[in-house]
Parts: C-alpha cells; structure tokens; sequence
C-alpha cells in the first residue's frame, strides 16, 4: 500500500532475513503476524505517547499562565509540580460519575467517546518522521479534516445531551463554529496541496526539503518551507493557524466554553472520566493542528544540514525536530490563549466568513496563477 | 483476509446502523446512527480501494451533513404530535396517508428488486473474477479522478458547481434579515 511504518521496517534486508528465518522454523507464514504486531506497537507508542502529551498540555498551560501572570503555578506535586497532571487524572479516575437525570443518556454516553476517536483517529497520519507515521495514507490531509470532524459532533451532542441551557448553547456554538473554520482552513490547506503536488504528507514534507538544487548543503534550512514558498503562503500559514485555533475551541475563539458566561460550556454537566476525555481531546488536538501547520508550512521533521542520515539517529533526529518545532506552536497557542480577550458571537462569524474565508480563496487563486506564472519555483528560487 | 475481515465489519456497521435508523423513535438518535452508517460506507469504499472516494464520505457527509441535519433538527425545534379534531378528541396522527403507502410500497419493491438481483449475481457468478480483489485493487485514485474530473466530467463538474452556488445564494437569501423598511 503506501508507506507505513512496516515498510519502513521491510527495507531492511536483516528484518527480512529474520523473519524468513522464522517462518521457516515455525512452519508458517509470520510476515502478516509481523505487521499486525508492529502496527499494534506503534499505535500504542503514538496513543500512550500524545496522551502523555496531551496531559502535559495542562500542565503546561497552567505553568505558562503563571509565568505570564508572575505567579508560581502548581508547584506541590512532585519537582517543580511536574507530576501535577498525574494528580488530576487520579482525582478524575476517582470522581464520581453523575449522570444528570434529564439527559439523553445514550448520546450523554456517546458525545465524549466520538471528541476522543475524532482526535486519535487523526494519529494514524501524523508525520513524525519519513520512517515513522503509522501510514503515509496518499490521501493524508483530506482523512486528517475528514476524521477530525467527528469532535464536531461530539462537542454538539455533549451540549444536546446534557439537557441544560448553557451546555446547549456552548454546543450549538461549538458546532457552528467548528463548520465554519473549516472552509479557510481546508482553503489554506489546499493551497499548500496544490503547491506539493499531492495529499500524502510525505509528499508535502518532502517538497519542502531541498529547494536550491545546486547549494545541497541548505537541506531543510527555513528558507525551503512552504511558508516563505511566495507571498500568498505567508498569508496563508497565519490563516491556517487562526482557522485551527478556533477548529481547537482556543481563545481567543473560546466561546463553545467560555467560562464567564457559559459557566464552561459544553461540558458543563460533564464529571469524572468523561469530563476528562472532552479535556483530553482539547488538548491533544491542539497538539495534532500545531503538528499539522509545522507539517504544511514550516518544514515538517526536515532536519537542517540533513544531520544524522536515513539511519535510526536520524529518523530519532527528525522526530525530534518534528515535535519540537510543535511544541513551539504549541507554546504560541497557549501565549494566545493568555493574551487575548475572547471574541464576540458575531465578531467571530464576522471574521470567519467576510474576511478569513475570501482571503483564503484569494489565496487559493493567488498560489494556482504563481504556479502557472513562475512554473512553480519559490521566491527564493527566482533569485537563485 | 484482514481486508476480508475489515469489509465484513464496514458492511456489519453500514447494516446494523440503517436499521437502527429505521427503528429507533428518537430523531437526535437516528442522525447517530445514521452517523454510524455513513462511517461504515466509507469503510466499505476503503476495503474495496477507493480511498479518495472514502475520505470524501468522511469529509462530505461526517463533517457537514450529519452536522447540518443535526442543526436542522434542533432549530426547527419539535412538533406538538397531539392533534385535536373537530369534535375536541385528542388524536395521534396516524403515519401516513393511503398516497404515501402507495409511493411507499412500490418505492420499496422497486428497491426489493433490485437488491435481489444483486444477490442473485452474486450468489450465482462465484467465479474467482467477481470475488473481491483487495490484492491489487489499491492504486493511486486521486490523480485519476481529478484528471477525469476536468476532462470528460467536465459537464456534470460544472453543472454540480452551478447547482451549488444556487443553493448557496438561496441560503444566503432565507436567512437574511428582514429590515423593518422591508414589506
């Protein structure tokens, strides 16, 4: 099929050997074992590990705020109160699960469940590094917004089915909001699409490697990403970022649960587990939309130099490339968050639909006439 | 034979969430179900190979038209049901007039038929060539489509394009506001 992990792991001519090998003293066939068993592994590296990321997430917004409001933050539990997130979620795991009386129980029951599988089902394409995504699907980007809309609808349901006013509300504005920020997004998006050639994001990543083909040495320097590709792209990424800020439900587009007014929104009703998973899947898809600008705009897992090789050190090096230049957007949201007073109902649609999403078309056109203009070189490219 | 599984489980989902759709009184709950439905049709493209046309049901139909539906549904708000005659009975409505029965059961056996020929060719034509091949049948579709898209689609492209934009500009006509200098 298209890359994925496993065929990552079959270019290697020992792994091959290996497992010949054993399907020879086994007396069977151990190549579909093989897969599942690595496709199985790397899922629970990816979940266990953006799960962990996605408690940290708390942690470090309450820490971040801190800092920017001259206070300390949580320091009791553990260094620094670095083990505070593990705290919260054994007083989630403990808290008693109420149920309102007058909620529709199933869809009370359900909401929570399709917010997480909305956002875990997008892992299954982030690109950590060009051995390791789950799969390279030649479809990436379109599945990622495909399957990302779930929270959609799980935000929408949380805030029907709790059966009171202000979860209703923040549901309703979840929902309409959510719609909305799509199209500028999945605009700006395509621009870059159009830009790569392609769907997959090794494809895209890869378009962004090496732009000056006769100075090889600048592989992967910030002048090959997509966001300094032409004019349009630089207007693009920022429409993108505010696109995906409110697709995330973050300030300043908070107002699905904005807590001066909604008390907090969708999830009000919410307790225990269930409370935990919608804050769960708010952070973690803050972490897949950083992941998914740096992917489109900023260079994806490209290391600079191309330090480290194909080898294991540098298929390491450039996942750790990867999720920090995520952990920097992810640093951006939540300065954002702190920094920003919150919109109003009508200034948000207002700056949706008159100007992010004519901008963005605008932006769509601009990037096909400087294809069709330029033959598709950069910038960079037309001085060089 | 883990495609086999995984389109035994779309078809499975695609099922069990019709029939749910059908049976369940709970409008909120049917567009779930509904939800469950879709998701299984895109998984039944994907086993078959189209992963471009698969994305698309999840994009087209789990992002916007459950979502739409489920606006639709809470702003119209829910019907009074009880209907009173005009001797003062309280009465339910009942499901139908003998019209819609009609266009009903022949819609339905018209659907029957055809069902049932596709079973029929199916269970007859065992050949190994009608059987699902989910070996080779996975292959890049995106470029193609689009090529074709633009190419011998183009008509039913533009002509799909213009019915949007008429629905876009209708949309943009009932939910304008009405000005007190209007009418």
């Amino acid at each position: 099929m298209e890359n994925t992990v496993v065929s990552y792991f079959f270019q290697f001519d020992c792994v091959k050997d290996f497992l010949a090998r054993m399907s020879e003293s086994l007396g069977f066939n151990v190549i579909p074992l093989f897969v599942v068993a690595v496709f199985l592994l790397a899922i629970l590296v990816v979940i266990g590990g953006l799960a962990l990321v996605g408690g940290a997430g708390t942690l470090a917004e309450r820490k971040i705020s801190a800092d920017m409001q001259l206070r300390y933050g949580p320091n009791r539990v553990g260094p620094y109160g670095l083990l505070q997130f593990l705290a919260d979620g054994v007083k989630m795991f403990l808290k008693e699960d109420v149920i309102p009386t007058d909620a529709d129980k199933f869809l009370y029951l359900v909401a929570p469940v399709l917010c997480i599988v909305g956002v875990f089902g997008t892992f299954a394409v982030i690109p950590f590094s060009d051995g390791f995504a789950i799969t390279d699907l030649n479809v990436g980007v379109f599945y990622l917004f495909g399957i990302s809309s779930l929270v959609g609808v799980g935000v929408f349901l949380g805030g029907y089915a709790s059966n009171s006013k202000w979860s209703l509300l923040g549901g309703l504005r979840g929902a309409s909001q959510i719609v909305s920020y799509e199209i500028p997004v999945t605009l700006s998006a395509l621009s870059i699409v159009l830009l790569a050639g392609g769907l997959s994001f090794g494809t895209i990543i890869g378009a962004q490697s090496n732009l000056l083909e006769q100075y090889s040495w600048g592989h992967g320097l910030p002048w090959n990403w997509f966001i300094f590709h032409n004019p349009f792209t630089i207007v693009g990424f920022f429409i993108f970022f505010i696109g995906a800020l409110a697709e995330a439900n973050r300030a300043p587009f908070d107002l699905p649960e904005a807590e001066s007014e909604l008390v907090s929104g969708y999830h009000t009703e919410y307790s225990g587990m269930r409370y935990a998973f919608f804050a769960l899947a708010e952070y973690i898809e803050i972490f897949v939309v950083c992941g998914t600008a740096v992917a489109l705009f900023l260079g994806g897992y490209n290391v600079p130099f191309k330090i480290g090789g194909d080898g294991i050190v540098g298929q390491l090096l450039q996942a750790g490339v990867f999720i920090g230049k995520t952990f920097a957007m992810y640093y951006v949201v939540i300065w954002v968050r702190w920094t920003l007073p919150r919109l109003r109902v009508d200034q948000l649609m207002t700056l949706c639909w008159k100007y992010l999403t004519p901008i963005s078309l605008f932006n769509l056109i601009g990037c096909a006439v400087w294809m069709y203009l330029f033959n598709g070189k950069s910038f960079l490219q037309l001085f060089f | 034979m883990f495609g086999t599984i995984l389109f035994i489980c779309s078809a499975i989902f695609t099922i069990c969430g019709a029939v749910m759709v059908a049976v369940s009184k709970n409008v909120i709950h049917a567009s779930i179900y509904l939800l469950i439905s879709l998701i299984g049709v895109a998984g039944l493209y994907l086993t078959l190979g189209a992963d471009f046309v698969a994305v698309t049901q999840l994009v087209v139909y789990v992002g916007g038209v459950v979502i739409l539906m489920l606006f639709a549904i809470m702003l119209t708000g829910g019907a009074d049901l009880k209907v009173v005659s005009r001797y003062g009975f309280t009465k339910d409505p009942g499901m139908g007039s003998l019209k819609t029965y009609v266009i009903g059961g022949l819609t339905s056996l018209f659907m029957a038929i055809v069902t049932g020929k596709l079973i029929y060719n199916a269970v007859i034509n065992t050949t190994t060539e009608n059987q699902l091949n989910m070996e080779n049948s996975v292959e890049q579709t995106v470029s193609k489509i689009g090529t074709l898209l633009v190419t011998k689609h183009v008509l039913a492209f533009e002509i799909s394009s213009i019915l949007l934009l008429g629905a876009l500009v209708g949309a943009a006509i009932i939910a304008r506001p009405v000005k007190l200098g209007d009418e």
